[in-house]
């Protein structure tokens, strides 16, 4: 398999506002529960695209049932859910049916890293509508770090003259003052539950 | 006997925004952290100075309360983690979010613009601040629980109940307009 760059779902929806009416790209999915990182996708897509986002199901869908959920609507967001097992015989259907898959809207093509081989053997029509705009799902970019951590609650600490002990104490003490701040202190010293 | 009949009413308007709080349904934190990025990104696009939001928005959770910050928890001049605007104004924010019924509901936040540097005796006020404290003060005619500072930190005229993306209009269609 060639080297496909990890991005971001975040700019896997820039790159298809920036690619324009029917755009197709695909996406291929973590190893690690691919259902909750297509969902995060779908997420993305409908933030930045700001339009609905529908996922497709691939598999045992019929050549009609597809066509009809291509073109009704057709200016929405949709993800093409590719299962890992989906089939060269599988492949080769959706291939022969290229055209009626040509929308307005944006298709992703989501797919197990192994499944890139059986698309470009058995579907090279799909390949091609494609081309280069294959990535790997990257990870959530924002996630804070601990190091991020660490330093927003010095910050805290500093500017408060308080330690996340005397902090913890006083939210269990329900002796918290009301403002801003506090409840970030809580969230980021991981006792969310006091809040 | 008018400062108590003050109070009475102050109190009433945070009354009137706990009863708001409860009534408005966000979507997930994630979602929510999703779409602020986003409308991040547009806005960014819309100027010349150059911001990363991908970069500066960051989440946190704990227990089903989730923080999404850009900046500094407290503003003690230009970092590169501000959000910057071409007039020379700089942004940061803190919103905290709990989870509830596949949703989240507010529970803070806090929303900073400090206006471009001043010389010492502009009348510029330097900065507006919108808070949305978690929980009612016992004075809440000195401190409404949703409220502005106008650039005076012991200032704060309550405000009507704005969502995350109110404030930022505000911030970017009409302060930044002015500045």
């Amino acid at each position: 398999m060639p080297d496909f760059s990890s991005q971001p779902f975040v700019e896997v929806a820039r790159r298809l506002e920036v690619q324009g009416a029917h755009s197709w790209l695909a996406v291929l999915s973590p190893l690690s529960d691919p259902t909750a990182a297509c969902d995060a996708l779908s997420t993305e897509l409908e933030s930045f695209l700001q339009t609905p986002v529908r996922v497709v199901p691939l598999r045992g869908s019929s050549f009609e049932r597809l066509r009809e959920q291509l073109h009704q609507p057709e200016h929405d967001a949709v993800i093409l859910f590719a299962s890992g097992d989906l089939e060269a015989g599988e492949w080769s259907s959706l291939d022969s049916m290229r055209s009626a898959l040509e929308r307005r809207g944006p298709v992703v093509l989501w797919m197990a890293p192994d499944a890139v081989g059986r698309l470009t053997e058995f579907a090279p029509n799909i390949r091609s509508f494609i081309g280069s705009s294959i990535f790997l799902a990257g990870p959530e970019p924002g996630i804070m770090t601990d190091k991020e951590r660490e330093s927003r609650l010095e910050e805290l600490r500093q500017h408060y003259q308080l330690s996340d002990q005397e902090i913890v104490r006083r939210a269990e003490a329900k002796e918290l003052p009301p403002e801003p701040h506090f409840v970030e202190w809580l969230v980021l010293v991981g006792r969310g539950d006091l809040v | 006997m008018t400062r108590d009949r003050a109070l009475k009413r102050a109190a009433d308007i945070d009354r009137r925004t706990h009863l708001e709080i409860g009534a408005r349904a966000f979507p997930s934190p994630r979602k929510m952290f999703s779409a602020i990025r986003a409308y991040l990104l547009r806005r960014s696009d819309d100027i010349k100075t150059r911001n990363n939001p991908i970069q500066l928005l960051k989440f946190a959770e704990s227990n089903g309360v989730a923080s999404i910050v850009l900046g500094p928890g407290i503003d003690k001049g230009p970092t590169p983690h501000d959000f910057h605007f071409d007039s020379g104004a700089r942004l940061s924010f803190a919103l905290i979010l709990r989870e509830r019924d596949g949703g989240s509901q507010l529970v803070e936040f806090r929303y900073h613009y400090q206006l471009p540097d001043q010389l010492p005796a502009s009348p510029s006020p330097g900065y507006f601040r919108f808070d949305l404290n978690r929980s009612p003060h016992t004075d809440p005619l000195s401190e409404p629980r949703c409220h502005l500072h106008p650039g005076l930190e012991d200032v704060r005229l309550p405000i009507s109940l704005h969502d995350p993306f109110e404030i930022l209009d505000r911030i970017f269609f009409v302060l930044e307009k002015a500045v």
